[in-house]
């Protein structure tokens, strides 16, 4: 298999987050990383980049995804995830 | 766009930071501003001073570039000296006590713990002793690496320490040279060995003939762009150009000058020299060297010797430095182990009077963080072999004690994930203890990195480590990849990753489960090495098997949410204020 993509350091948002990767051939559940980041110096955009570990799923090549979020999107990806968390909470408590 | 790095860089840079920095360590670590910070961090490290990670506010680990590693007769005991008196701190490590310095993998030395107020004290001592912190950091000529035992060894086709010597005079404090787009790192080696890992570097020297009027004269073909970073590892990459001693300075300023003019100096992560030459190609750069920063013809690429390569290769004769090898004089060189290339300051000292009393009083460092005793003469050997100090640096360890290398990790690194050097300690010492070694296994090489910027080389060993984390019995805990089968040599390659997230506390017995599958069905006695290449990926990843076993690990937690692995109140809030500027 090929190396991870995203570089894993102390900076990485989080290096090991529950994934489920869905496919045609299947589901696994698995871990990945997630990372949020932008370039250090004059950055255009907020990168979201997602990384699932390798599975057995022999038609999804290892990779990564990166998105790249304008500062509202990023905000109102931030919105949402605030939202839920707070509904998650809300429930475990 | 410049990028905030190369404005500060711009502003205050190469040897003009030694002024500002010594009037910081005269005011104190507190007089610096707070939106200040990143720049004079950033700046710093020309000078070889890191500020250590989150919760060691006001400490610095200091690196000493130590050119090919050599230390001359007095220097050693300088470096104890220094370490006794400056690298201590508020944390004191379990294994390896309160003061202690760090051989690198780059033949250098780092120390811990060091307050900003006495950088001047440590700088007047280094310096008055021939040795130096500049450009062991930063955006310039890095410390320039080679086969330590340049000048001596009975192997060597041309002796190299001469050139190493000129380049370092050359380019050390050149403000020409000073301010690069990025790290610029520089291998010459003039043994058949291919100890100095030139194909890891951004420019490699490596020995090669020419025929001059029916002779053959020995130079230096040029690599440019190797590198093991980012998760995108180069190899160094041939320009077809040969080059005789006397003109290596001068084909290396070019290429440094190339690297200064057009390098990316917009984007950091682009900017080391592997990914211009993967953007150019060889003969873009070679001409551009020739027509642009070059005013005599450069000649083609001579006759190498890489087929002999055997350094960090996995087999063969001098895979390591580590054992007792005779010099060209008739005397002997002396490869000690030092375990994850760590030594406690008493330990230091002692070693550099065994080397007064019964040698030169030179040492040597070798990239696998180990140190070698250079010009024992025959008639000491005896004493020096049974010195007590040399049971724990020995020339004749376990394969996993001097295979063994490992990064700064969660101690004192900001960007590492896992515990690291300890571990890799705790590690050797279990497989020494439970492990049955194949016969012919003599040498196993095992690299820990914390995070993938890869200061422990991982890529090229023949198991590599590299931290991540992992979740066990519901708790997250951490954890390690997995790489099989890199190595250097005439074949160099990188390891494939094959096993991802394994907890800590089942690395050992996955090594030792593939030892023992390796010993079972290994080919009459091919070397790991090779066993691992004639497998695939897939093969491979099921022969990866953790298990718990009787290792133990003290630290399967988040060590990187400590201020300190090893202190009894660890949390991250209880760190120590910063050292006051006494």
């Amino acid at each position: 298999m090929p190396d991870r993509f995203l570089r894993i350091n102390a900076y990485t948002s989080l290096n090991m987050a529950d994934a489920e990767l869905q496919c045609a051939e299947g589901t696994a559940e698995t871990y990945g990383i997630v990372n949020i980041t932008a370039a250090r110096d004059t950055p255009k955009s907020v990168n979201l980049q997602l990384e699932i570990d390798n599975t057995e799923l022999e038609t999804v090549a290892p990779h990564a995804d990166i998105f790249s979020l304008s500062p509202e999107e990023a905000r109102t990806l931030a919105m949402d995830l605030n939202k839920y968390a707070d509904r998650v909470e809300a429930v475990s408590e | 766009m410049p990028t905030d790095v190369e404005r500060w860089k711009s502003e205050v840079y190469g040897d003009d930071i030694r002024t500002h920095l010594f009037e910081f360590a005269e005011s104190g670590f507190d007089t610096i501003p707070d939106d200040e910070r990143d720049a004079w961090f950033e700046r710093f490290k020309w000078w070889g001073l890191y500020h250590q990670r989150n919760g060691q506010e006001g400490y610095f680990m200091m690196r000493i570039g130590t050119p090919n590693g050599v230390l001359k007769p007095g220097q050693l005991q300088v470096i104890g000296e220094i370490a006794d008196e400056y690298a201590r701190g508020p944390g004191v490590n379990p294994i390896f006590g309160a003061s202690y310095a760090d051989f690198t993998t780059r033949q250098s030395i780092q120390l811990h713990w060091i307050e900003l107020s006495d950088v001047p004290a440590v700088f007047e001592k280094l310096e008055a002793n021939g040795l130096s912190t500049q450009q062991a950091c930063g955006d310039s000529w890095r410390n320039i690496v080679g086969n330590p035992v340049a000048g001596k060894d009975a192997q060597e086709v041309i002796d190299a320490w001469p050139v190493i010597e000129e380049l370092n005079k050359t380019f050390k404090g050149n403000d020409d040279h000073a301010n690069l787009p990025r790290k610029w790192k520089v291998s010459v080696t003039g043994s058949v060995d291919g100890s100095g890992q030139g194909d890891i570097n951004d420019l490699a020297f490596e020995p090669a003939y020419k025929t001059r009027d029916g002779a053959e004269v020995v130079g230096f073909n040029i690599r440019v762009g190797g590198g093991l970073s980012r998760n995108e590892p180069r190899l160094a990459r041939d320009i077809d150009v040969w080059v005789e001693p006397d003109n290596v300075s001068t084909v290396a300023g070019g290429l440094s000058a190339l690297f200064r003019d057009y390098g990316d100096r917009d984007d950091r992560y682009n900017a080391r020299m592997k990914f211009l030459v993967d953007e150019w190609g060889t003969e873009k750069l070679r001409s551009t060297l020739q027509s642009e920063y070059i005013d005599f013809e450069l000649e083609t690429a001579g006759r190498d010797v890489r087929r002999s390569y055997s350094y960090n290769t996995g087999e063969g004769p001098r895979n390591d430095l580590v054992g007792v090898f005779p010099q060209k004089d008739g005397k002997y060189f002396v490869g000690l182990n030092v375990l994850v290339g760590r030594m406690g300051a008493a330990d230091i000292k002692q070693l550099a009077e065994l080397a007064d009393t019964h040698a030169s009083g030179e040492v040597r460092l070798s990239q696998r963080q180990n140190i070698i005793l250079t010009d024992v003469p025959e008639s000491e050997l005896d004493a020096l072999l049974n010195a007590e100090l040399l049971t724990h640096y020995s020339p004749t360890p376990s394969p996993f004690m001097r295979g063994s290398v490992a990064c700064t990790g969660t101690e004192f690194c900001s960007l590492s994930i896992v515990e690291t050097k300890n571990r890799q300690v705790r590690f050797a010492r279990w497989l020494k203890a439970n492990v049955t070694i194949p016969d012919g296994l003599e040498e196993f090489h095992i690299h820990l990195s914390g995070c993938t910027a890869s200061c422990a080389q991982p890529q090229i060993a023949d198991v590599s480590l590299r931290g991540m984390k992992t979740r066990k019995n519901g708790e997250p805990v951490e954890a390690l990849d997995i790489g099989l089968g890199g190595g250097l040599g005439s074949d160099p390659q990188f390891a494939r990753w094959v096993g991802q997230r394994v907890p800590v506390d089942e690395v050992p017995g996955a090594i030792a489960n593939l030892i023992d599958t390796y010993a079972i069905e290994r080919v009459e006695d091919e070397s790991f090495r090779t066993f691992i290449q004639r497998h695939t990926d897939e093969e491979l990843a099921a022969k990866i098997e953790p298990a718990e076993t009787t290792y133990e690990d003290p630290m399967m937690h988040n060590t990187k949410r400590t201020w300190y692995p090893y202190a009894e109140n660890d949390a991250l809030d209880a760190g120590p204020e910063a050292p006051a500027d006494d």
